[in-house]
């Protein structure tokens, strides 16, 4: 019988060094044209499981369950785990998890709109954070 | 794993049902550095943190609650927050003694409710 995916978590964290990923993902969402670029910073301990495999559940049983209102039975807790990922996959993975599908399957302006960098192009100052976009221009290059 | 299962844990003199232990853990928590370079120090049941501008912070959930936590607490050096919540993602936003939303340093927020 599958363990429950929360079980599951409290084990691998009892028993996995976190992992702090070297990617960030800067998205813009098109349905807020006003609002800054965000920036998706993955979860150490996440990322240590979705190295690790045997964790996780498949990434369909998340957006099936997108579609499911809250209060309502989910999937996703209950599905058999997958195996392990490398770090791009489970970029790849997050990006389908915690960004909205308008952003990263939906959208087909000439924008870009989404973009993978290393964590270390992410500036650090953050005082004009409100005014940041994604740089059209070096997209371009 | 080995499992432990008992109805009640009791220290000799008082006791208390183990279902109010689990029912009462924080089913996902986190301590996130809201300054400089935005991460994540350390945390249970998240899978990321969306940086949404300034003093606007997305956490999200790895295993859904059953609907929106039916508690989350913040804390940390936070003057004024507020939080938004569904079954999958908590949105905080931090604001100064103004109103106006602020960085800080050390975020550190738990959500307490049913599990999906």
């Amino acid at each position: 019988m599958t363990q429950h995916l929360w079980t599951r978590l409290l084990e691998a964290k009892s028993r996995l060094a976190p992992v702090q990923s070297k990617y960030r993902v800067l998205f813009e969402d098109p349905s807020q044209p006003d609002a800054p670029a965000a920036v998706l910073v993955p979860d150490p301990n996440w990322m240590a499981a979705a190295l690790e495999g045997n964790i996780l559940p498949p990434i369909d049983t998340y957006l099936r369950d997108r579609e499911v209102p809250d209060g309502q039975p989910k999937e996703h807790p209950y599905a058999e785990p997958i195996g392990a990922m490398n770090e791009e996959e489970a970029i790849e993975y997050l990006i389908m998890k915690d960004i909205p599908p308008q952003v990263w399957r939906d959208y087909t302006g000439n924008r870009a709109i989404l973009r993978i960098v290393p964590v270390e192009l992410i500036p650090s100052d953050r005082s004009y954070r409100n005014a940041w976009k994604i740089n059209q221009l070096e997209m371009a290059a | 794993m080995s499992n432990l299962v008992v109805s009640n844990i009791s220290d000799g003199t008082t006791s208390v049902g183990t279902g109010y232990v689990v029912n009462g853990s924080a089913k996902a928590w986190c301590y996130l550095n809201g300054s400089g370079t935005i991460a994540v120090v350390s945390s249970l049941n998240t899978s990321s943190l969306t940086d949404n501008g300034t003093g606007n912070y997305q956490i999200n959930v790895t295993n859904a609650f059953s609907s929106e936590p039916a508690h989350f607490g913040l804390g940390g050096n936070v003057s004024y927050w507020a939080a938004n919540t569904t079954g999958s993602e908590i949105r905080i936003s931090i604001t100064n003694t103004s109103g106006v939303l602020v960085d800080t340093n050390r975020v550190t927020g738990a959500g307490f409710g049913d599990l999906a």
